[in-house]
């Protein structure tokens, strides 16, 4: 049982549902990172987590025990904290922004102003601890929130976009920090649409399709490790065996773009040398005009292909296809 | 012209003279203005920011009511707060009519609807992450909707500028239910009309400048404590 999790939960606003996840668990020490487009949920699913709002249906638990009134999420409140992606600041320098959450966890004193002073340094911002909140730019008032919820010490600290407007330098800073809070046995959520970003510093991936928790491995990627040299190379890939082209070696991300697939009912004579069979396990809307499949290939892998090579292959749930993708087209990162 | 420097230079003199009756009747308005702003908001404010701040069914009726409520005629509510206590009136045995409580009763009547209104327009424009950023932080209902509260600080203190204004300046319902007696339920308003009735323009002026003085006293405050919040 984790510090933090979901279970059966749903949630709606205006009579429209935007999150339906079945089971989700933050484990003490470790970051889970939650990718998905714009609009797939991702910052419902942090609130929720947050306990500043109560699931329509379903149950947030803390330790095991269920928040169901306010008083629970109050207490819950006391615990976890949550960083949204335009955070706000009240009016006032960032050091009282600070001292103010403080205060809310009956933080006061030299212990508030030691707390507040090591944040602000964690995050390399020390010094505009006497700017006023409202003249900070959108990176510096994203790091000040990063900053005020830090000195909070949560158990759990969930970040919507923490890096959305961080240059890259700042962004491997602010995830090392947060790699610090992971050690330090705080249970870690953030939301990104970065995918690589979402790879490369969590544990754990949740990905949300339409507020769903996505049966399919994001996009179909691999973690890998490249052997040396460059040109091409073969690969393990999950249960694939790979061929890439890269010049890079060592720990690495594959991607299959789900465009660049190629499905046919029996193997091409082209010059595709990556080739698995599969299985079709669900055919859905790709809601951009086209029709999104997903292949059970020993690993669920997503294919996009158009509605009417749908119909003139006659595939339907179950049918047994080949997928193939060149060489060229496996994407290293 | 001479009647209108006439009427104000009397009117000056009684003021500057410390006309007894002057002084009793400006301490009674300003008596009847200030406890009755204070129920009026002590009703009106939490009101309307409930209905400014959360989401249920019939929120947006409530809020029509309180806009209609604001133009509701300051004569109708002191034939209807007149009926309530009159001696044959359900609260007449409490005998209040013709006292400066039944005033009291008509102007809270008639500032609740502006405080809510105005309060429930105040909080409505607060950013909506400034309750959800405290909510995160750790603060319970009530440390989260101070925030809220206090961002919208001036536009409510505004609200409550135009409540006491309200009360101040009015003069239909504090006849009817004050009855208007000499030294007892007189106030400026309500003098004012009399003294013009029975030509006592002197009278009427200096009331009136007085009037106007604690009008002004009113914006001022206002107007300073709106240049805190720009500095």
């Amino acid at each position: 049982m984790g510090l933090l999790s979901l279970h059966d939960v749903q949630h709606g606003y205006g009579g429209r549902q935007v999150l339906a996840i079945r089971e989700l668990d933050l484990e003490r020490g470790s970051v889970a990172a939650v990718v998905g487009p714009n609009g797939s949920g991702k910052s419902t699913l942090l609130r929720l987590l947050a306990c500043v709002e109560a699931p329509a249906r379903g149950t947030v638990l803390l330790d095991g025990q269920a928040v169901r009134s306010g008083s629970d999420r109050r207490r819950a409140r006391q615990r976890i904290t949550l960083v949204e992606q335009r955070p706000f600041l009240f009016a006032s320098t960032v050091r009282e922004n600070l001292r103010y959450a403080l205060s809310l966890h009956g933080v006061r004193g030299p212990t508030a102003e030691s707390r507040l002073g090591t944040a602000l340094q964690r995050l390399g911002i020390g010094g505009l601890g006497d700017r006023n909140a409202r003249g900070l730019s959108e990176g510096e008032a994203q790091k000040v929130a990063i900053a005020r919820a830090l000195a909070l010490e949560p158990d759990a600290l969930l970040l919507d976009e923490p890096a959305s407007a961080a240059d890259p330098t700042s962004t491997g800073a602010l995830y090392r920090i947060l790699d610090q809070e992971r050690r330090r046995g705080a249970a870690l959520c953030f939301a990104s649409h970065q995918l690589e970003e979402a790879y490369r510093w969590s544990d754990r991936l949740l990905a949300l399709t339409d507020g769903q928790a996505s049966p399919v491995t994001p996009e179909n990627l691999f973690r890998t490790d490249l052997p040396p040299g460059s040109g091409t190379k073969t690969v393990r890939a999950g249960p694939l065996t790979l061929q890439v082209y890269t010049d890079k070696s060592g720990p690495a991300i594959v991607a299959l773009p789900p465009d660049d697939i190629v499905v046919s009912p029996e193997p091409l004579h082209s010059s595709a040398r990556n080739a698995f069979r599969g299985r079709i396990r669900r055919i859905s809307e790709d809601g951009r005009g086209g029709v999104t499949l997903a292949v059970d290939a020993g690993v669920d892998l997503v294919v996009r292909i158009t509605h009417s090579a749908l119909a003139e292959l006659g595939l339907t749930i179950g049918s047994p296809v080949v997928l193939s993708i060149k060489t060229m087209a496996v994407r290293v990162f | 012209m001479d009647f209108f420097t006439d009427g104000l230079r009397r009117g000056a003199q009684l003021i500057l003279g410390g006309d007894a009756e002057v002084l009793g009747i400006t301490w009674l308005s300003l008596k009847v203005a200030l406890v009755a702003t204070l129920l009026a908001c002590g009703l009106g404010v939490p009101l309307g920011f409930v209905v400014g701040t959360t989401r249920f069914w019939g929120r947006r009726a409530a809020l029509t009511a309180f806009n209609t409520l604001l133009a509701f005629p300051t004569v109708v509510v002191g034939l209807l707060i007149w009926g309530l206590l009159a001696r044959r009136g359900p609260l007449g045995e409490l005998g209040l009519l013709y006292t400066w409580v039944a005033i009291v009763i008509a102007e809270v009547v008639l500032a609740v609807p502006i405080a809510a209104a105005l309060t429930a327009a105040a909080v409505q424009t607060v950013d909506p992450r400034v309750r959800r950023t405290a909510l995160t932080l750790g603060a319970g209902t009530w440390r989260a909707h101070w925030a809220v509260a206090r961002e919208a600080r001036f536009a409510l203190m505004s609200g409550v500028m135009v409540a006491f204004g309200r009360v101040l300046a009015e003069v239909g319902a504090a006849m009817i239910v004050g009855g208007n007696i000499r030294y007892h339920t007189r106030t400026l308003t309500t003098a004012v009309a009399l003294a013009t009735s029975q030509g006592d323009f002197a009278l009427a002026m200096a009331l009136g400048l007085v009037l106007l003085a604690l009008a002004l006293t009113v914006n001022l405050i206002l107007q300073l404590f709106q240049g805190h919040g720009a500095a």
